[in-house]
C-alpha cells in the first residue's frame, strides 16, 4: 500500500476530527436533554407560517390617538440609551484612571478596579433590570440604572486599554517634568486618548440602543414596554410595525455613530 | 565644588530578579557632558531613570543637588524632578497637542492647582517658550500639532521642553537612536550648545561609539550593570572597548573598513 502524502500536520488533523465528533455528540446530548426534535419544527411549520402570515402580516398602525405615545416612547428609549451611556462614560473615565498599573498613582489597586469592572460587566443588563425593578419598581429609572451599570463596566475596561495603548510614553515624560497626577491626566492622558474614548463611547451608544429596547420590555419603559403591551394583548400586527420602527431607529443610529467613529479615528 | 549628582553604591534588582545595576558609584559636576555607553541590556536606561526616580532603586543612594532622591515623596519628589530635564528616544510628546503646548509642559512642575491642571501658563512662560522654539528653528511650527513634525523636529521639541524646566541636569536616553544621520548631528550639536551655554550638566545614553567619542567630556562604560570604564574619551582604547562591548572595535562598525569609519564619524 502506498502512503498518502498528508496535507496538514497529523496532530492538527486529529484535532479537527476530534472537534467535529465532539460537536455532533454535543448536539445529540443537548437534543435529548431538551426534548428538541427537528421533526417538530417541520411538523409544526404550518402553524408557525400561519402565525406569521395571519397574525403578524400585514403590519398595522396603532389607533391614531396612540401614535404620538408610541413615537414618544421611541424617543424615551433613545434618550435612555444616550443619557445612561453619557453618565457612565464620565464615571468610567475617572475609575479607569485607577485601573491601569502604568497610569494610576496607586498601581496596586489597579487589578482590583479591573476585576470589579469585569464582574459587573459579566452580568447582562437584562439581569440587572430584573434585580433592580424588584427594588425600584417598573419605570425608566430601572432601565437607566441597568444600562448605566453594564456600560460603565464595559467602558472602564475599554478606557483602561485605550490608555495603556496610547499614553504610556507621554505619561512618563510628564512624570519626569515633575507634573502631578491631575496634571498628567489633563495634559497627557486626556488629549491623547480623547478620540479613542469617544470611539468607544459611540460604540457603547450603539449597543445600548438595542439593549434599552430589551430592558424596556421587562419594565424599563420606553418603546420596549409599549411593544410588550401590544404583544401581551395579541395585537401582533401593531407589534410588527413597532418592531420595524425599532429596526429603523437602530439602523439610523448605527449609521450615524459609525460615520462619527470613522471621522474621529481619522 | 559640590557635585550636582552623586551615585553611592547604587543597585537595582527588578522584581523578576534581573540585576540591572550593581554597585554603581560616580559623581557629576557642573558643565560635564557625559556619555554612557554599553551594549543593549547593560542597564543604561535604568541608570538614567534611577536619577529622577522614574525607577526606584533597590540599594545605595542617589544624591541630587544635596538631596537623597529615594527619600523624596509627593511634592518634594516633583520638586526634585523638575530640576532634571529628560529627553527620550521616542520623543514622548503629547501628539494631539500643539508644539507650543508640548514645550510649555516643561513648566508644569512649577505650577500649582487649577492653573497647572488646565494649562493656564503665564505670558512670560509663553514668551520664553516661543523664544526657545525660534532658537531651535521651529518658530513656524509653534501652532502645529506635534504629530505633524518630522523625527528630528520632534526631538527638538523634546529638548525645548526639557530646557523650559530650567534644569541643572539633562538626561538623554538614546536621543538619536530613531533618527537619520543628519538629524542626529543637528540634535547632538543642539544638546551640546544648549547645555554649554546654560551651564547644564548632561548625561547621554548612546549606542553609537563614534558619537560618544566626538561629543563627550567624559565617558562611562557599562557592562552587565557595572561600571567598567569611567574617564576621558582619549583614554578609551581598544582593549577597554572590548571589555565594555565584549567584542572588538571592528565588529561594532557596520562595514568595518577605515574609510567607512571616517564617514560615520563625519555624518553621525
Ligand atoms: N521593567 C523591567 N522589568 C524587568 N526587567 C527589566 C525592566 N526594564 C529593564 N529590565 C532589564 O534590565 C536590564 C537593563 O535594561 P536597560 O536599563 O533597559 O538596558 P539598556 O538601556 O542598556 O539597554 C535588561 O536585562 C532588561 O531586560
Ligand atoms: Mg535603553
Amino acid at each position: 500500500m502506498t502512503k498518502r502524502i498528508p496535507l496538514i500536520a497529523r496532530d492538527l488533523k486529529r484535532l479537527y476530527t476530534g472537534f467535529l465528533i465532539a460537536a455532533v455528540l454535543l448536539f445529540i446530548v443537548c437534543s435529548v436533554l431538551t426534548n428538541f426534535n427537528v421533526m417538530t419544527l417541520i411538523a409544526n411549520g404550518d402553524a408557525f407560517w400561519e402565525f406569521i402570515t395571519e397574525d403578524f402580516l400585514p403590519p398595522a398602525l396603532p389607533k391614531a390617538d396612540r401614535i404620538p405615545g408610541v413615537l414618544s416612547s421611541v424617543l424615551v428609549t433613545l434618550a435612555l440609551a444616550m443619557s445612561a451611556t453619557t453618565v457612565a462614560a464620565v464615571f468610567a473615565f475617572f475609575v479607569a484612571l485607577f485601573g491601569s498599573e502604568r497610569v494610576s498613582p496607586f498601581p496596586r489597586l489597579a487589578k482590583l478596579v479591573r476585576g470589579f469592572a469585569t464582574f459587573l460587566r459579566n452580568i447582562p443588563a437584562l439581569v440587572w433590570a430584573f434585580i433592580l425593578f424588584s427594588s425600584l419598581g417598573i419605570g425608566t429609572g430601572v432601565g437607566f440604572v441597568a444600562l448605566f451599570i453594564t456600560s460603565f463596566a464595559f467602558m472602564v475596561r475599554a478606557f483602561v486599554e485605550t490608555m495603556e495603548d496610547v499614553s504610556q510614553d507621554c505619561v512618563e515624560s510628564l512624570q519626569a517634568v515633575g507634573a502631578s497626577f491631575p496634571q498628567r491626566v489633563t495634559q497627557a492622558i486626556l488629549p491623547s486618548c480623547l478620540s479613542g474614548f469617544l470611539s468607544w463611547f459611540l460604540y457603547c451608544v450603539e449597543v445600548n440602543i438595542r439593549a434599552s429596547t430589551i430592558v424596556g420590555m421587562v419594565g424599563g419603559g420606553g418603546v420596549g414596554l409599549t411593544l410588550f403591551s401590544y404583544i401581551k394583548s395579541f395585537q401582533y400586527d401593531i407589534a410588527l410595525s413597532i418592531i420595524l420602527l425599532v429596526a429603523v431607529m437602530v439602523i439610523v443610529v448605527d449609521r450615524v455613530t459609525g460615520k462619527l467613529r470613522k471621522e474621529i479615528l481619522k | 565644588m559640590e557635585p550636582i549628582l552623586r551615585f553611592e553604591h547604587v543597585a537595582k534588582e527588578y522584581p523578576n530578579g534581573v540585576h540591572a545595576l550593581r554597585d554603581v558609584s560616580f559623581e557629576v559636576k557642573e558643565g560635564e557632558f557625559i556619555s554612557v555607553i554599553g551594549p543593549s541590556g547593560s542597564g543604561k536606561s535604568t541608570l538614567l531613570r534611577a536619577i529622577n526616580r522614574l525607577i526606584p532603586i533597590s540599594g545605595g543612594r542617589v544624591i541630587l543637588d544635596g538631596r537623597s532622591v529615594s527619600d523624596q515623596k509627593g511634592r518634594n519628589l516633583r520638586a526634585v524632578r523638575r530640576e532634571v530635564g529628560m529627553i527620550f528616544q521616542n520623543y514622548n510628546l503629547v501628539y494631539s497637542l500643539s508644539v507650543l503646548q508640548n514645550v510649555l509642559h516643561g513648566r508644569l512642575g512649577y505650577m500649582k492647582g487649577l492653573r497647572g491642571i488646565f494649562g493656564r501658563y503665564s505670558e512670560n512662560d509663553k514668551k520664553e517658550a516661543l523664544a526657545l522654539l525660534s532658537e531651535m528653528g521651529l518658530e513656524d511650527f509653534c501652532c502645529n500639532r506635534a504629530s505633524d513634525l518630522s523625527g528630528g523636529q520632534k526631538q527638538r521639541v523634546g529638548i525645548a521642553r526639557a530646557i523650559m524646566q530650567k534644569p541643572k541636569l539633562l538626561l538623554c536616553d538614546e536621543p538619536i537612536a530613531s533618527l537619520d544621520p543628519s538629524s542626529s548631528k543637528t540634535i547632538m550639536d543642539l544638546l551640546w550648545s544648549m547645555t554649554k551655554r546654560r551651564g547644564i550638566a548632561c548625561i547621554v545614553n548612546l549606542h553609537q561609539l563614534d558619537v560618544a567619542l566626538k561629543y563627550s567630556t567624559r565617558i562611562i562604560g557599562l557592562s552587565k550593570g557595572e561600571i567598567v570604564f569611567d574617564g576621558a574619551p582619549e583614554r578609551l582604547d581598544d582593549t577597554m572597548i572590548e571589555e565594555i562591548y565584549g567584542t572588538s572595535r571592528e565588529n561594532l562598525m557596520i562595514g568595518g573598513t577605515e574609510d567607512d569609519k571616517a564617514d560615520t564619524v563625519n555624518c553621525a
